[in-house]
């Protein structure tokens, strides 16, 4: 079997279309979001109350969904790319590739039960590209630092917007697999730890490369601390995954440069579109 | 063609104006409004889904690029998308000619639960004209609005199946299940 595959080759069958990150911020339009444009609501944050809620609800669960697919493909790679790695950490990408696929599963039948067939809303395949790196501390940092910390972010917001609207299912599932994606990240962080124990260097590119991740996940200002997100960053949570202060305080700037820049592109396009 | 669409020429999405012309007016035969005049404005600086009517001759419409949108590939065109969006607001403005709408409040005044359940009734109405919808995306919203229980979907059935809406049909559904 081939090693280290690119996104480009995922296996994907006629229902799915997939995008990258540079076609999405290719759309001329992307200053602004889908589901904006609920006047005199202060807040953006994804809540019932919400005129678009149940619209956003179910694109934000298909990118929980394809998130869910990628996840389990790059963990099951990190197992099966590289000879040099502990046996123990190849075991402990084995249990997320399995965490995955019931997350799979889960959000197959929570998407059906809010009325949204598998591929009906496009795929970015960002998330798996995090996982593409040749080198495993990369992907430790990139999918399990960034994107299962993102998943914690969205997993919060969604099972917050679950109670609010009285959805049992959608609150119980969505706390189940919080569960699971706060041993995922601190997992990571447990093996990027170790893995760059003696290699400071190696730990500071990977950290920089976390880094980068971040911001591409809060593209266009979809996750911060400002009500102006629709995600929150979910502090508590990622305490118990394993940030330090110092990390999510890092988190919560990129995020919010993110925003900033999303704003500024709005700003420009309104302008554009006056001029 | 009483079907004119603006811009004539799309630069930020894939659309074709003549396409949705003649995809809307497919739908006002199928909603019996043939003949009707509408000018479609879309405005494709957005990806927002609102459709907003305005009464006249010809009838204006504005819809942000979202609502005539393919989700499954962005920034290209879905004759099914613009069916749904434009009909619901077309169905919901034929209704408002009625005597059974005589006492609905104006769109601005409609909260979120009726909203919800006209929807629900316009979809129902479209989905046996023949336009492809999936009726599980309108019984989540329903939930949504009016609560997650089995009081809620057996308004939905009952909505979904009506030809003959009315405002106070629409109004008792949504208080009798809303806590």
């Amino acid at each position: 079997m081939r090693r280290h595959l690119p996104a480009s080759e995922l296996a994907r069958d006629e229902r799915f279309h997939t995008i990258t990150m540079r076609d999405r911020m290719a759309d001329p339009r992307a200053g602004r979001g889908r589901f904006e444009g609920d006047n005199g609501r202060r807040s953006n944050r994804l809540t019932p109350d919400l005129p678009s809620a149940s619209e956003a609800a179910r694109s934000m669960m298909h990118g929980i969904f394809v998130g869910e697919i990628q996840a389990l493909e790059g963990a099951g790679r990190t197992c099966f790319d590289f000879d040099d790695i502990p046996f123990a950490l190849k075991l402990d990408m084995a249990r997320q590739a399995w965490d995955e696929a019931r997350h799979v599963e889960i959000s197959v039948k929570l998407s059906a039960w809010m009325g949204t067939e598998i591929g009906q809303f496009a795929e970015n395949t960002v998330l798996f590209e995090a996982a593409c790196s040749a080198d495993p501390v990369m992907r430790l940092a990139g999918v399990n630092r960034a994107l299962e910390g993102l998943a914690i972010d969205v997993f919060t917001t969604m099972k917050a917007f679950g109670e609010l609207a009285g959805d049992p299912f959608l609150e119980f599932c969505e706390d189940w697999m919080l569960a699971d994606e706060v041993t995922h990240v601190k997992m990571g962080s447990d093996w990027l730890r170790r893995l760059t124990e003696s290699d400071p260097q190696r730990r500071a590119a990977a950290l920089e490369f976390q880094s980068v991740v971040d911001k591409l996940f809060s593209y266009g200002g979809t996750r911060s601390d400002s009500d102006e997100s629709m995600i929150g960053l979910a502090r508590r949570f990622r305490e118990l995954a394993g940030f330090t202060d110092a990390e999510i305080s890092r988190i919560a700037d990129v995020s919010d440069e993110a925003l900033s820049e999303a704003k500024a592109r709005k700003q420009a396009a309104r302008a554009g579109a006056g001029a | 063609m009483t079907v004119a669409v603006t811009p004539e020429v799309f630069r930020f999405v894939q659309y074709d104006a003549a396409e949705i012309a003649a995809v809307v007016e497919d739908l006002l035969g199928r909603l019996g409004l043939a003949g009707t005049r509408v000018a479609l404005d879309v405005d494709e600086t957005t990806p927002l889904t609102r459709v907003v009517v305005h009464e006249g001759d010809p009838l204006r419409i504005e819809a942000g690029s979202g609502a005539l949108e393919d989700t499954r590939v962005p920034r290209t065109f879905s004759a099914t998308a613009a069916q749904v969006n434009v009909g619901r607001v077309l169905l919901r403005r034929r209704d408002r000619g009625g005597a059974a709408f005589a006492g609905a409040p104006d769109d601005a005044g409609l909260s979120l639960a009726e909203l919800a359940a006209w929807d629900v009734t316009c979809v129902g109405r479209l989905a046996r004209t023949g336009v492809r919808v999936h009726a599980d995306r309108w019984r989540y919203n329903l939930r949504n609005r009016i609560g997650f229980t089995d009081a809620t979907d057996a308004v939905f059935d009952r909505l979904w199946t009506t030809d003959d809406p009315s405002w106070s049909g629409i109004a008792a559904a949504c208080g009798a299940v809303t806590p």
